[in-house]
């Protein structure tokens, strides 16, 4: 019997890390979303509970590292041998799944490792798929991701980075893809996280507990009620879950026709200017945010108020910053760049 | 109910421990709240009285041993079945066997932090999601954590004690009625254990009934908007993080109204259910910080104890210790100095470059570029780590190095049987892993704050000393603690840890005033660093201690504090530590008191002066030239 989790829809508040999560499965390629905050504050509940509204994807029917058969570029060796035979690849809509990751994960069941049963039973190598390949296509969750180990980190870096993962120890030689939306979640007061691991993440959200009485009962109140009954609860919260699905989903179809003009591509240079933000790689995750949330709102066009709502979300975790000091996102800046232009 | 193990002490006959009970029965009623820590000192019959929980509850107690291994709780490779049978064959572990059951865990702050988040996240979601060893499972367990600690030792992170729904203080009963019936108990219970047990039999099983009506009882307790709004505002007044503490509270507090046959929960239930839920989520950092506005550049801040600020503000007309004033005085004895300077709080002074203070190749300019400072890397004990190579087993393992297994049987592979496997191996094949891991390291700042310090601003001095200090660390990743002392006591200020950001304002907000209890303080360091190194294996630890090495405060009364000191100093032997002692002193007479402590705690020695790395090497140049 599968465990109910809490419905996503149900979630009191904490309205940055639903979009930084939502965002990210309207465009996988904004680079995933780092959630950092005190503990109790529903950041694991979040994450998981987004299994029941992410969108459908196509996947190559049986391969076991999931390949997209609309990435002919990005294959693993199986479905590329198949390929070049003139087979065709079988294709199979899938919900896409978040796929956990284990603290006490081992190297070899990260990254993949030899099949002992197949060596035992026919003295043959043969590679066996680890959590990276079950990832290719899906949400890879990393819970307390700062408490990770540091090898295990280089490895999910390496295939974050490449989109592929490379596989070279125990006598075997192997490649096949990983594109994962990455999302972590940590609390600060535990360690801080790799400053090369950080960079790895498209988004940040720092989460706070409400303060305030009302929202906190009513947290209590769902979480509760959940807790007494979860499948009655969940069915109640089955419609709008499936909306928020359906809006997804619908967000994804749209997003290659959300277009921003040039007062946004300037909006954007100037927000990562004026925050003392080099390389590029903040400019284009901010657009890639920017457009994301347009097609959320079901818009075709990006405007500021998109830029508001993801600026944050980009740029707090770039800004440079001394190890001693606070960091502190600056809305009025923001404004006042917005308004410049 | 199981068969009744005769020689476990029964629930009912321990004596006090009221709310240890109640957290106790909470948990076996209410299935939504699922993990109980007992905190108290040795001997408060925590352990007894969770032992005794399986003869009430009808479910078996699995006991997890403080040094298990991620294999034997989570699960793991079988070696021997999957030699065998020829596939990768799991070999269930500890948890598997808790589904249904109550898993305990004794001086739970000792056990690997890693292992136990994963063991808390396991228990609270019911599942265990396992990636180790070729090994790739998710089994679902719904099990209830009890776990006991001694807070003497070292203490859990509050990360790992909010994932405790509940927490109970243990303590030992007061009085010698209570203390005399404790120990009638025990005698009777230990001269006949089956007719004790017969005793308490029916006590027993009224128990067990009401807490089998009780969770019967529990679906139909309501709880009105009011108590749960009471619940909420109680948990926002200690300052509890998240919801956890809220969701708590509701919880427990219908499953007292169940304990007491009520179907509605009444305010007391509410106010017992607080003790055991917000008493470990209580916040105290920012009790402090809310009130205070912007920090003006006034050098003395205004204490918390009244009684003392009535006292300084006496002294104050008198001798005004403005801090201009300060500046310009000599150093003065410290006797009058130490009152009047009670509880300033110094900002944080210049920072530099610090040579690498912790190598015992003294005094060499460290190039943090070049070289990786102390951190090695050490053969892992265990299966955590980097698989570096491999090699023969010395006894059964069970890290197996598959590869280099299968290579040392292939060439054995035509002269041996096949029945139906392609391979045959044999014993003798079998490799092992070798594991690396990064040596973590662990350095504890012991920071003299007594008044002695705060002359001619030398506190801020030593602040921009550990401050740098603290930065290397950051570079480094070290863990970092930091444990200050003045007036009478010393106390841990922030437990070690990676993150560098708290130490900075508990560095930036620690008040400075007082006599120098340097021998209160070595014997507290002594303990903690004893019980945190045990729970750290493998970690080299450091105490940098920042002082003067003027002791003032005797143990004894009436004995010379810096003898004490000398003395405690020489038989101080914690494990995996190493001392380091950085004399704080300033002045035209240099007192020898901080080097000679250096020497009997076999440490090394700096002047703060000489941890300035640029400061070394000007005057290194200055000497070849």
């Amino acid at each position: 019997m599968e465990k109910l989790l809490f419905p996503f829809v149900s979630i009191v508040g904490q309205e940055d890390m639903k979009r930084a999560l939502l965002l990210n499965m309207i465009d996988p390629s904004i680079g995933g979303a780092l959630i950092k905050g005190e503990k109790g504050t529903a950041k694991s509940t979040t994450v998981r509970s987004l299994a029941k509204i992410l969108p459908c994807r196509e996947t190559v029917e049986g391969c076991p590292f999931n390949c997209d058969p609309t990435r002919p570029d990005m294959l693993c060796p199986y479905c590329a041998e198949k390929l070049a035979k003139g087979e065709k690849l079988e294709s199979r809509k899938v919900r896409m799944r978040v796929v956990e990751l284990p603290l006490s994960a081992t190297e070899d069941r990260v990254a993949g490792t030899l099949d002992i049963e197949h060596v035992l039973k026919t003295g043959e190598k043969k590679f066996e798929p680890g959590v990276l390949a079950s990832a290719n296509g899906n949400l890879l969750y990393v819970d307390e991701v700062n408490l990770l180990d540091d090898h295990i980190v280089d490895l999910l870096l390496d295939s974050a980075a490449m989109g592929v993962n490379y596989i070279e120890r125990e006598g075997v030689s192997f490649s096949h893809p990983s594109r994962f939306i990455l999302v972590g979640t940590m609390n600060p007061e535990e360690g801080e996280l790799r400053p090369q691991l950080l960079d790895r993440f498209g988004l940040s959200v720092d989460v706070k507990g409400d303060k305030d009485t009302e929202l906190r009962m009513e947290v209590v109140k769902r979480r509760i009620a959940f807790d007494m009954d979860p499948s009655g609860y969940t069915k109640q919260c089955q419609a709008e879950t499936d909306a928020m699905r359906e809006k997804v989903t619908k967000a994804r179809e749209n997003l290659p026709k959300v277009s921003a003009d040039d007062s946004i591509i300037k909006a954007i240079v100037t927000v990562t200017t004026s925050f003392g933000i080099d390389g590029h790689r903040a400019d284009i995750t901010m657009m890639k945010a920017a457009k994301a949330n347009a097609a959320l709102e079901g818009r075709t066009e990006v405007t500021k108020d998109d830029i508001r709502a993801v600026a944050s979300l980009v740029l707090s975790h770039r800004m440079r910053r001394r190890p001693f000091e606070e960091s502190a996102f600056d809305t009025e800046e923001l404004e006042r760049c917005l308004q410049s232009i | 109910m199981p068969p009744v193990d005769l020689r476990s002490y029964p629930f009912s006959a321990v004596y006090g421990m009221d709310d240890a009970k109640r957290a106790l029965q909470c948990v076996l009623v209410n299935p939504n709240i699922r993990t109980v820590l007992i905190r108290g000192g040795q001997g408060t019959a925590k352990t007894v009285l969770a032992r005794s929980v399986g003869r009430i509850s009808g479910k078996r107690i699995i006991n997890i041993p403080v040094n298990v291994s991620e294999e034997q709780l989570f699960g793991g490779m079988d070696i021997d079945s999957t030699i065998k049978e020829g596939r990768a064959v799991m070999q269930p572990g500890l948890l598997s066997r808790a589904d249904g059951n109550i898993v305990y865990v004794d001086d739970v702050n000792l056990m690997d932090q890693r292992i136990l988040m994963t063991l808390l996240n396991s228990v609270l979601e019911g599942k265990v999601v396992l990636e180790r060893e070729g090994i790739s499972a998710e089994y679902s367990t719904d099990t209830m954590l009890i776990a006991t600690m001694n807070p003497v030792d070292s203490d859990v992170s509050p990360h790992i004690l909010d994932r405790f729904d509940l927490c109970a203080y243990a303590s030992i009963p007061e009085g010698e009625d209570g203390k005399a019936e404790v120990l009638r108990r025990n005698i009777e219970f230990q001269k006949d254990p089956a007719a004790f047990v017969e005793m308490y039999r029916e006590d027993e099983e009224k128990l067990a009934a009401n807490i089998e009506r009780s969770r019967k009882i529990l679906p139909l307790v309501s709880m009105s908007d009011d108590l749960i709004g009471v619940s909420v505002e109680l948990a926002a007044k200690v300052l509890a993080d998240g919801h956890r503490g809220d969701i708590a509270m509701v919880n427990t507090s219908k499953a007292l109204a169940a304990l007491n046959g009520r179907d509605e929960v009444m305010r007391k239930d509410v106010e017992e259910a607080a003790m055991l839920c917000l008493a470990h989520r209580r916040n105290y950092v920012q009790e402090q910080e809310q009130p205070d506005p912007p920090q003006e550049q006034e050098p003395e801040e205004q204490e918390q104890e009244p009684e003392d600020q009535e006292q300084d503000q006496e002294e104050n007309d008198t001798e005004e210790p403005e801090d201009q004033e300060q500046e310009q005085q000599p150093p003065p004895p410290d006797t009058d100095l130490q009152q009047l300077m009670d509880d300033m709080v110094f900002e944080i002074g210049d920072q530099f470059k610090v040579i690498d203070y912790l190598n015992d190749g003294r005094r060499k300019v460290s190039r943090t570029s070049a070289k990786k400072g102390r951190r090695m890397m050490v053969e892992s004990s265990d299966s955590s780590g980097r698989y570096a190579r491999s090699r023969i087993p010395q006894d059964r393992t069970h890290d197996i190095a598959f590869d280099a297994t299968v290579r040392a049987a292939a060439p054995y592979q035509r002269t041996r049987d096949h029945t139906d496997l392609a391979l045959n191996i044999q014993k003798q094949d079998v490799r092992e892993k070798v594991r690396e891991m990064r040596a973590g390291c662990t350095i504890l700042f012991l920071v003299d704050a007594s008044g002695s310090l705060g002359v001619r601003k030398r506190m801020s001095a030593v602040k921009g000393a550990v401050l740098s200090m603290l930065r290397d660390s950051y570079v480094k990743r070290d863990r970092i603690g930091m444990m200050a002392f003045r007036r009478s006591s010393a106390e841990l200020v922030l437990p070690p840890t990676r993150s560098v950001e708290y130490s900075y304002r508990k560095l930036e907000e620690m008040p400075t005033g007082g006599k120098t209890p340097l021998a209160e303080a070595l014997v507290t360091v002594n303990e903690y660093m004893t019980s945190y190194s045990r729970s750290h294996e493998g970690e080299m630890c450091y105490i940098v201690l920042i002082t003067d090495g003027r002791a003032n405060v005797p143990l004894s009364e009436g004995s010379d504090a810096n003898e004490e000191v000398l003395k405690l100093a020489q038989d101080m032997a914690i494990p995996q530590v190493r001392w380091v002692v950085i004399d704080a002193s300033s002045g035209f007479i240099r007192f020898d008191n901080a080097e000679r402590l250096a020497e009997a705690l076999e440490g090394t020695y700096f002047r703060l002066e000489d941890l300035n790395a640029e400061r070394l090497a000007e005057s290194v140049r200055a000497v070849i030239q």
